[in-house]
């Protein structure tokens, strides 16, 4: 007899004619009957194996951070571009001197730079960090 | 959950609905968790694998056929998740750390104390010998004794033929009588 056919006997997985052919030989074979009693002591205990694990600690809170997370900055990044540069060309057609035009531009292009520097630095320390996936 | 609500969760899902997606990760989170412990032999470790199968998943979800059963496609994401964590982990100080988070205890407990203690000792036994199985070994007896998997599903998570399913159960089960004899333990 094949080690599959024992096993399919074994899980109940066996056709009725393959059972009745292995019932025939384990009642044969003390060998046979040795090993089906320790495969089938390992297998109920190992069905009734438990962990202790509480399911009081979903993780579902943490996937939906992670799943709805990125469409939110997409949505922001969008948002925020379009009114910069709607803003942007409505003050560069506006009837305001040049050189307030200028320094206006100066001021919005170091806010924008020093902002865009800050993000870049995050993102890098946070790709880098080993615990980001940690669940708190 | 029942195949139709399921089918139908999983559309809402593709559909890019993340709320929709909640029923599904509560429905599979506990069995999910028991095999990522399972495989892993850390509780943390197997939440963080959970979590990033869920992400995967849905991430993947535009892939998924609707005509299948949602449970094996996700398993067989969890499964690959827990062998990349097994690949990338430090096996030995990893070992360590699982030995002191797992609390393995039999089911239905019994109300003799003497009993009791006998069959905590004979889980902690079979639990420290299956940790030192093969990861193929290990991963195919989770899957099928504490997770419950028919070879077919076992088959369709692990993308084998279910013969070799029964091979290698075969061969797991004798690994884990060898091991139980080579560490001379009192089993059962």
């Amino acid at each position: 007899m094949s080690h599959e056919s024992l096993m399919r006997y074994l899980d109940g997985e066996a056709a009725p004619e393959e059972r009745a052919r292995i019932d025939a030989a384990v009642a044969e074979s003390t060998e046979l009957q040795r090993d089906l009693a320790i495969f089938r002591a390992m297998k109920s205990d190992l069905q009734a194996m438990t962990f202790g694990l509480a399911n009081d600690h979903s993780v579902w809170g943490a996937v939906h951070r992670r799943i709805t997370r990125p469409l939110g900055w997409i949505l922001l990044s969008v948002g925020f571009l379009t009114w910069v540069v709607y803003g942007s060309y409505l003050y560069l057609v506006s009837a305001i001197d040049g050189w307030e035009k200028l320094a206006t531009s100066a001021i919005g292009l170091g806010i924008l730079l020093l902002l865009g520097t800050v993000i870049y630095e995050r993102r890098k320390e946070w790709l880098t960090d080993p615990y980001r996936n940690v669940y708190r | 959950m029942q195949p139709e609500v399921e089918r139908e969760v999983v559309r809402m899902s593709k559909s890019g609905d993340p709320r929709s997606y909640e029923p599904l990760v509560r429905a599979y989170e506990g069995p999910g968790l028991r095999l990522a412990v399972g495989m892993l032999g850390s509780v943390d470790e197997a939440r963080d694998a959970l979590q990033d199968a869920f992400i995967k998943a849905w991430e993947s979800l535009h892939r998924f056929d609707l005509t299948r059963p949602f449970g094996p496609w996700f398993f067989q994401i969890l499964r690959n998740q827990c062998r990349d964590v097994i690949r990338s982990r430090n096996s030995r100080d990893r070992r360590e750390v699982r030995d002191e988070q797992i609390e393995v205890r039999p089911a239905g407990a019994s109300t003799d104390p003497a009993r009791l203690h006998e069959r905590n000792e004979a889980s902690l036994i079979l639990w420290k010998a299956l940790e030192a199985l093969a990861d193929d070994h290990r991963e195919i007896l989770v899957l099928k004794e504490l997770q419950g998997f028919r070879y077919s599903e076992i088959a369709d998570i692990l993308e084998i033929p279910e013969g070799t399913v029964a091979s290698r159960l075969y061969h797991a089960r004798d690994a884990l009588r060898e091991e139980l004899v080579a560490t001379n333990a009192a089993y059962p």
